[in-house]
């Protein structure tokens, strides 16, 4: 049996024994063949000693239990990892942030404590997923419309602490921005409830975020200072239309203005829905209407498949001889058909600046779409709906000659400019030249935060050490080059943890120091998800 | 032209009336108890099944359920329901549908007990209707792979499978309301 790090046979089968009378022996783990399922299906590691695998696993059912195994685990320094839905693959799965820890699955803590209609928010436990979430809308008829990452069978707390993001509406596409009031066990085992839940009997728990005093909600996401038990997210109403408007505009670097433009219309609220970037180069139109393989000019494809990178100089030309604009841009529009109308007359106003640019509204259609016009799209993320599409994209690549297994993520936030797009997908199209990795001709940033891109870089996962370590050399290398020009990780896989955590440096490392700090006073035993996005007890 | 489709359909020929003859002697071994009786059939509605291949789905209706499966929402009540409700469940999808619902099926406690996968740039081949009828008939023999299914080139070719639920409990039951 795998031991935790500093601990005692004998006080971890004492442990594994008090878990066990807390929460039952059926849900206490500690078989091969069962915690083989704790381990990170896409991970970087996989097979090599650095690879987190957890020493056991216990399943609690309920907040009081969450209590009682802290206090065990407090009592003989064993470190315990919660996971909610355990399907955060590639970002550390079901597995724990430190090798031999326990991990505390709380997928049996499955209930939907609340959800109230008239004010649009729901309270849930880690063990709710978006599936069950929306089901649960569905089959009770309420009129709630709920924002959901791909693939969706996440749990919605455990998205949230991570960080994850969704397609819909600005305001709820950042599950942690949404969130409104968490209860937590912290690592001493007291139950807390953060804004106006820490008033007894509050009854606006859902409904106003900042309670009374320090705001403290952000030190539960992407850390280790308590489990979450539960946590309340504001839902939206479900729009009544939906639709999508494309527009177009000629030159390479029409991007700037183009990137300016949709930015002061959102930070005017005009555009509110996400919005997708692409170029007809790459023959797609860059709408979701588009159906089939991309269709590349002939004059244009020897560019795009150039071995030495694709030179915008000449893209841009043949694009220009080819009668093909060089950006497409679509937006996802929301609500009463006239709300939608007045969206895109601004939109048109304000992007007709551009000279070249066009424009194609689609069919507005009322919500929600029939079953069999839903079966017809792929991507159902944009009309509040979870699927798990994402995984039938089609037959995995190889890397190295060996079969890809998974991705992870290089991830950085880069600023929301035309200028920083452009450099970023030269500067990383390099290195994976460079490296050799899987990579499209041309990459784009996305628009899921409201006022960054993100420049998301998909890296294969293989099971050959020597194939993922030089994707592990890859992902080093697109870190330096992005720390270099300012660009920060938003989430990354617990491979990287040290890593990441390492460029935010500012005066020698003092937001780390104030991370751990704060560890050694809640944790002073470090038993919570020790290393968890390298936040560290200072104080062991 | 040989497309992908039609290749499926060849080698498939064979293997859908071997798996029709195997699926009388697989239910003859369940009642003397060799092996357990399969609750479910799914079928991957993602993929277009080959014509022989659908001839042997129908008629296993006549037998046991067969539930389609599609990786959204609407399809996913349904299949937790199975999930919750099965002991062996056996399986034909695709290689990413089986990745998928692997996971979703360890949480009710299930486990990959045998897998056959059959490439469609093998045209004739008997493997797979040999295996699948190896499956249903409960044998699991050996040279079928058991281990968990890792996602990989194989990921869009046809892919058989059984599994069991465990003695113990599942971690995730029906959702309780409050």
């Amino acid at each position: 049996m795998k031991l935790p790090p500093n601990v005692s046979q004998a006080d971890f089968t004492a442990a594994l024994t008090a878990f066990a009378r807390i929460v039952g022996e059926q849900w206490l783990f500690t078989a091969e063949e069962d915690l083989e399922l704790y381990r990170d299906s896409y991970s970087i590691l996989w097979g090599e000693a650095d690879e987190r695998t957890a020493s056991a696993a216990v399943a609690p059912d309920t907040a009081d239990q969450v209590i009682e195994l802290v206090k065990v685990a407090n009592h003989y320094r064993i470190p315990i990892n919660p996971i909610s839905a355990g399907k955060n693959l590639g970002y550390g799965g079901a597995a724990p942030a430190s090798a031999g820890s326990v991990v505390l699955d709380l997928k049996r803590m499955n209930r939907i404590v609340e959800i109230d209609e008239r004010h649009a928010y729901v309270v849930v436990e880690p063990g709710v997923s978006y599936f069950d979430l929306y089901n649960y809308i569905q089959d009770k008829g309420l009129k709630l419309w709920i924002d959901c990452p791909s693939p969706g069978w996440g749990s919605v707390i455990g998205n949230a602490l991570d960080g994850g993001v969704g397609v819909t509406l600005a305001p709820y596409r950042s599950h942690f921005d949404a969130q409104c009031g968490i209860e937590v066990v912290l690592p001493n085992g007291r139950l807390m409830r953060t804004g106006m839940g820490a008033l007894p009997g509050a009854t606006t728990w859902q409904q106003f975020k900042p309670g009374f005093g320090p705001r403290i909600d952000g030190l539960f996401k992407q850390s280790n200072y308590g489990v979450v038990t539960k946590m309340g997210f504001w839902l939206m109403p479900p729009p009544e239309n939906h639709t999508t408007g494309l527009v177009t505009v000629p030159k390479f670097h029409d991007l700037i203005p183009l990137v300016d433009i949709i930015g002061r219309l959102e930070q005017s609220k005009i555009v509110q829905g996400y919005w997708t970037l692409s170029s007809p180069t790459t023959g797609t139109r860059g709408d979701a209407a588009h159906s089939g393989a991309p269709l590349v000019d002939p004059r244009i494809l020897p560019i795009l498949n150039d071995p030495d990178g694709v030179n915008m100089d000449k893209l841009a030309a043949a694009a220009q001889s080819a009668g093909l604009p060089f950006w497409s841009c679509e937006f996802n529009l929301y609500g009463p058909k006239k709300f939608i109308q007045a969206q895109w007359e601004c939109i048109c106003d304000a992007v007709g600046a551009i000279p070249g640019a066009q424009f194609k509204l689609n069919e507005i259609r009322s919500l929600p779409l029939p079953a069999q016009d839903l079966a017809k799209l792929f991507d159902v993320g944009p009309l509040g709906i979870p699927s798990l599409r994402t995984f039938s994209l089609g037959p995995m690549i190889s890397y190295e000659g060996e079969d890809v297994v998974g991705h992870i993520f290089f991830s950085p936030v880069i600023p929301r400019t035309g200028e920083a797009a452009i450099e970023a997908m030269d500067v990383f199209a390099r290195i994976a030249r460079k490296y050799r990795l899987p990579y499209p001709p041309l990459q784009f940033p996305t628009s899921i935060f409201e006022r960054a891109f993100l420049f998301a870089v998909g890296l294969p996962v293989t099971r050959s050490p020597v194939a993922n370590a030089k994707v592990r050399a890859a992902f080093a290398e697109l870190l330096s080059m992005a720390t270099a020009r300012g660009w920060g990780e938003y989430r990354t896989a617990p491979a990287f943890y040290e890593l990441i955590m390492g460029t935010y440096s500012y005066n020698d490392h003092a937001l780390r120091e104030f991370l751990e700090t704060i560890k050694g006073a809640v944790d002073p035993n470090g038993i919570m998800s020790p290393g968890r996005y390298a936040i560290r007890s200072r104080h062991p | 032209m040989m497309t992908r489709r039609t290749a499926v359909g060849a080698g498939l020929a064979v293997a859908a009336v071997a798996c029709a003859a195997r699926l009388g002697a697989y239910e003859a071994a369940a009642r003397r108890g060799q092996t357990r009786s399969i609750d479910v059939l799914l079928i991957d509605e993602t993929i277009e099944m080959p014509r022989q291949m659908a001839a042997f789905i129908e008629a296993s209706r006549q037998r046991l359920p067969v539930l389609g499966i599609q990786l959204d929402a609407a399809a996913h009540a349904g299949l937790m329901r199975v999930l919750n409700s099965s002991r062996a469940i056996v399986g034909i999808s695709s290689g990413a549908t089986l990745f998928c619902l692997e996971r979703l099926a360890w949480d009710h406690g299930f486990r990959l007990r045998g897998r056959s996968q059959w490439c469609a740039s093998e045209p004739g081949d008997q493997a797979f209707g040999q295996d699948m009828a190896a499956l249903l008939s409960g044998a699991s023999a050996a040279p079928l792979a058991t281990c968990a299914y890792r996602p990989s080139r194989a990921d869009a070719t046809l892919h058989a499978w059984v599994m069991h639920k465990s003695a113990r409990p599942p971690v995730l039951q029906d959702r309780r309301e409050v």
